[in-house]
């Protein structure tokens, strides 16, 4: 059974023209939006039938949040670097408001602004990543209504040849509850270039979200040139009633690397659906990826590994833990293509219920059209917490809420120690802990 | 190559015949409320199953096709002949079988078969069964095992008790339209304690351009009792499609075992659209031993849903997938009840442009504790042109269950074929040899006729694959 089209109350041909007129765009710009405007609106809100039985939008309100129309730079974004980072970028709502890159990066040639700033410094850069929808998936009417309505667009890029050891770090913060903001995150990272991105996605005024959804819409659009390569590592720290809706696709290139460590924690829905396109002759993605829900959360995460290059490698990890009523639908999909020779892929997707009420749904998929590969696997698994391991850590003193509560973290950290700056991975860390409920069934025994 | 190709002949045409048989009723093309009433009518039942099939042939015209599985698109309803009854009665000895049908099942061992191993017959020969017979002791340890038609005029009780419960009409297209037209099939009962000392057996054929077969199995097995039921088919090939939509029941009661084995084998131009479900109360093991090597389209996914404590699923998938065929087979387990287990094996081999695609469930509802499921799916491609693909579905919602899932993708490595021919193989008996290796999950769960002619059905599936 199919699904109807997406429908939104900010979603049409004619609000992606005057979105387009707003920002004063260059008709090339608007035609992207218009474009896909309509093929939003060709296509049902999930369009692969795979995937329809596990794919559920009511608890969202769409109707109920104000979408900003427009987006800019803040007068003074002036800003000190985070120790440790090559570059800074913090969006609140709609608006960049504190902006910092360090001497050495911008001496390299590091870009990092708004569409309208990328259009005056480096069109073609921005023209040659996105133009004819090439950055988003033409079958997924979530990334066309971004390319077709969003009002803040970001671009970075990491020119050929330059090296960064430091992370880009891209803070975003929403604020006023019922509000909302869609954009777009375009990486292009040159031939040989090398980096690495930590985005921090979170509530500037905890206190300040109430009851009414915010909605959290972007994209991350990443194309890596040949033999260059990129580390994004994220985490998603959304009040329990904003809507989080990401798509992730990435063209990666000749001999291009990119590591994907995604953590979310926060949001009432996060929907992520990633298509890492491995289009390069030896190209690797390798992707991890997390979630932690409690509470009525719902995780939605979905991701494609497309091989069409020869020797490509995948290497995908899912693992979700969910507490309370939450609910993880962790949906995967590996397609090797006829031209995709030598290829070496892994799906693994592994899920924790630490309740009664919890759900977890894996969907690993495979659809290959080409025999000669290296590996091509997938594998799943649910289950309780190990009671021997429990076992073990009470016998070296831990009370019992504490040792399940270890092993929990232990399973999370493969992506927790993927994070690149110390303090963000500390964090992260203390997000999780939070997430530890304090009445569990069977810890009043111990 | 050239050489290999000359040994090796393709030899599916002798399973490919067709036989001239004078039909004593045919119900016409199409479909229509008229031909439900009139298909109920010619066999003298009772209302509520006129009734019944009113209702799902409603159902199966409201119901849209499906978008998913494989292509239905060329299935064309109004051509299909819905009813067919080749003689007046059911034949209760091998003797009275009329002389022509009887050649074409002396063309598929059936007599020798049931003379050495096999505790009965009943061979399905289109729409009607039309040779039955069950051996003595079975008939004295109250064992029931007739067509389904005889079943509900014989055992009406139990008949209505179980008919239509473990898959309703309306769980699907294919599953309306064979509750609407279903004819002949067959029904097993085994009585409290009962075991079957030896596999029942029931041939099924479809003859005749674009007839519509739509067998009806219903199998109960009371408490504490065990049984093996096998099925097994091979068809005639026509230029026209042809439709084959089976529903199969299988009722355990607490406390017994059921196997089902089928062998698979329709001619590549048959759609094969079957629902298979079983309902395992306490204690109880239902286990799906199913291969699939025929046909233009088969979905057919035999499910298992646990429903009492401490109830057992074990299914085992195979499907090949030559020139043109799409084999879209797997399994599906859901978890209702406490302590319960499931295994699923999935095994699939394409070749040719061939495609095999695995579609499975593993569902643990709430309530359903302490369960432990897992599922391993291996998928062979033997070339470029054929496709394999791969959709689990794991849905848990208790937090003490243990699933594991397992998928891998390959091919026959050349090292291994190398090897065989170095020992004196062609590259077409070492690719057989290796293919027949993959699938021996499978095979040595048969009894070993069945097992020398599903690998016979392998060796001929891969003797067309040269090139």
């Amino acid at each position: 059974m199919s699904t109807p089209p997406l429908s939104l109350p900010f979603l049409s041909e004619a609000i992606a023209l005057e979105r387009s007129r707003t920002l004063g765009e260059p008709d090339w710009l608007r035609d992207e939006r218009v474009a896909a405007a309509r093929l939003a609106a060709s296509m049902p809100a999930e369009s692969n039938v795979l995937f329809t039985p596990y794919f559920d939008l009511r608890p969202m309100r769409f109707d109920e949040i104000g979408v900003y129309a427009d987006a800019g730079v803040a007068p003074d974004t002036a800003a000190e670097l985070p120790e440790g980072a090559a570059a800074y970028l913090h969006i609140r709502e709609n608006a960049v408001v504190a902006r910092a890159i360090s001497p050495v990066a911008r001496e390299a040639g590091i870009f990092l602004g708004t569409f309208a700033e990328a259009l005056a410094e480096r069109p073609d850069v921005l023209r040659a990543a996105i133009e004819g929808g090439a950055s988003l998936p033409a079958d997924d009417a979530f990334a066309q209504a971004a390319r077709a309505v969003a009002s803040l667009g970001l671009l970075i890029h990491v020119p050929e040849g330059l090296s960064l050891g430091a992370p880009i770090v891209l803070r975003w913060d929403l604020g006023t509850a019922g509000r909302g903001v869609v954009s777009r995150t375009v990486v292009s990272v040159g031939r040989g270039a090398r980096a690495s991105l930590l985005e921090v996605m979170g509530d500037a005024d905890a206190t300040e979200a109430g009851h009414a959804q915010s909605l959290w819409w972007g994209t991350s659009e990443v194309v890596l040139g040949e033999g260059a390569s990129l580390s994004v590592a994220s985490e998603q720290d959304f009040d329990p009633s904003t809507i989080a809706i990401v798509n992730r696709q990435s063209r990666i290139g000749d001999d291009a690397t990119l590591e994907l460590a995604l953590a979310s924690v926060g949001a009432r829905f996060h929907k992520s659906r990633i298509d890492n396109l491995l289009v390069g002759r030896g190209s690797t993605v390798r992707q991890v990826e997390i979630g932690f829900g409690s509470g009525d959360q719902i995780f939605d995460l979905t991701s494609y590994t497309r091989h069409i290059g020869r020797d490509t490698t995948g290497d995908l990890l899912s693992k979700g833990v969910f507490t309370d009523r939450s609910r993880g639908f962790i949906k995967g999909l590996i397609d090797i293509r006829r031209t995709a020779i030598g290829t070496d892929s892994y799906l693994g997707e592994f899920g924790m219920l630490l309740t009664k009420k919890s759900r977890s749904v894996t969907v690993p998929s495979l659809e290959i059209d080409q025999p000669d590969c290296r590996r091509a696997a997938h594998s799943s698994s649910v289950g309780p917490i190990d009671e021997g391991q429990i076992f073990y850590l009470m016998s070296r003193g831990l009370d019992r809420d504490t040792a399940r509560k270890f092993i929990v973290l232990g399973f999370l950290e493969p992506v927790v120690e993927r994070i690149p700056l110390p303090e963000a991975q500390d964090r992260l860390r203390g997000l999780l802990e939070a997430k530890w409920p304090t009445v569990l069934p069977g810890a009043a025994a111990a | 190559m050239t050489d290999t190709r000359e040994l090796v002949q393709d030899r599916r045409a002798e399973y490919a015949f067709h036989d001239d048989i004078v039909y004593l009723h045919e119900s016409g093309r199409g479909l229509s409320r008229q031909t439900v009433e009139e298909i109920s009518a010619l066999k003298g039942e009772p209302d509520w199953m006129l009734q019944l099939r009113l209702r799902a042939y409603e159902h199966f015209e409201k119901r849209a096709m499906p978008t998913w599985g494989g292509d239905l698109g060329r299935i064309d309803f109004g051509k299909i002949v819905y009813y067919r009854k080749p003689s007046e009665r059911e034949e209760k000895s091998w003797d009275d079988v009329p002389e022509q049908i009887k050649k074409t099942f002396e063309r598929l061992g059936i007599p020798e078969a049931e003379r050495k191993f096999l505790a009965g017959v009943g061979a399905q020969y289109d729409s009607e069964v039309v040779y039955h017979s069950v051996r003595e002791e079975l008939s004295k340890l109250g064992v029931v095992f007739m067509g389904t038609d005889q079943g509900l005029k014989e055992y009406p009780e139990i008949f209505r008790k179980h008919f239509g419960t473990v898959v309703p009409a309306e769980d699907n297209k294919f599953s309306a339209l064979n509750a609407a037209v279903w004819s002949g099939g067959s029904f097993v009962y085994v009585p409290p304690g009962v075991e079957v000392p030896l596999p029942l057996q029931a041939y099924f054929r479809i003859n005749g351009e674009n007839t519509g077969q739509f067998e009806r199995t219903l199998i109960v097995v009371d408490e504490g009792a065990s049984v093996h039921y096998i099925e097994g088919c091979t068809a005639p090939i026509y230029a026209t499609d042809s439709l084959h939509a089976a529903v199969v029941e299988v009722v355990a009661l607490p406390g017994s075992k059921v196997r089902y084995t089928t062998i698979q084998n329709w001619s590549n131009d048959v759609y094969n659209l079957v629902t298979k479900r079983a309902h395992a109360h306490e204690r109880a093991t239902v286990e799906w031993i199913d291969a699939n090597t025929g046909s233009k389209l088969t979905m057919k996914y035999p499910s298992i849903y646990l429903r009492g404590r401490g109830a057992t699923a074990d299914i085992i998938s195979v499907a090949v997938a030559g020139h043109e065929q799409h084999q879209d087979t797997g399994a599906k387990v859901v978890h209702l009840a406490p302590d319960t287990r499931s295994r699923i094996v999935s095994k699939s081999v394409s070749k040719d442009g061939g495609r095999a695609t695995y579609r499975g469930a593993v569902k643990v509802s709430p309530g359903a504790t302490n369960v432990v499921a897992s599922v391993r799916c291996d998928a062979l491609m033997l070339d470029a042109e054929s496709r394999s693909d791969t959709y689990p579905y794991i849905d848990i919602q208790e937090d003490d269950t243990t699933l594991t899932h397992e998928a891998t993708v390959g091919k026959i490595s050349a090292d291994q074929i190398f090897y065989l021919m170095s020992r004196g193989l062609t590259e077409n008996e070492a690719q057989n040899l290796i293919v027949q290796g993959f699938l021996e999950v499978f095979t040595k769960e048969l009894p070993m006729e069945y097992a020398i002619e599903f690998n016979r059905l392998v060796k001929l599936e891969m003797e067309g694959s040269l090139g």
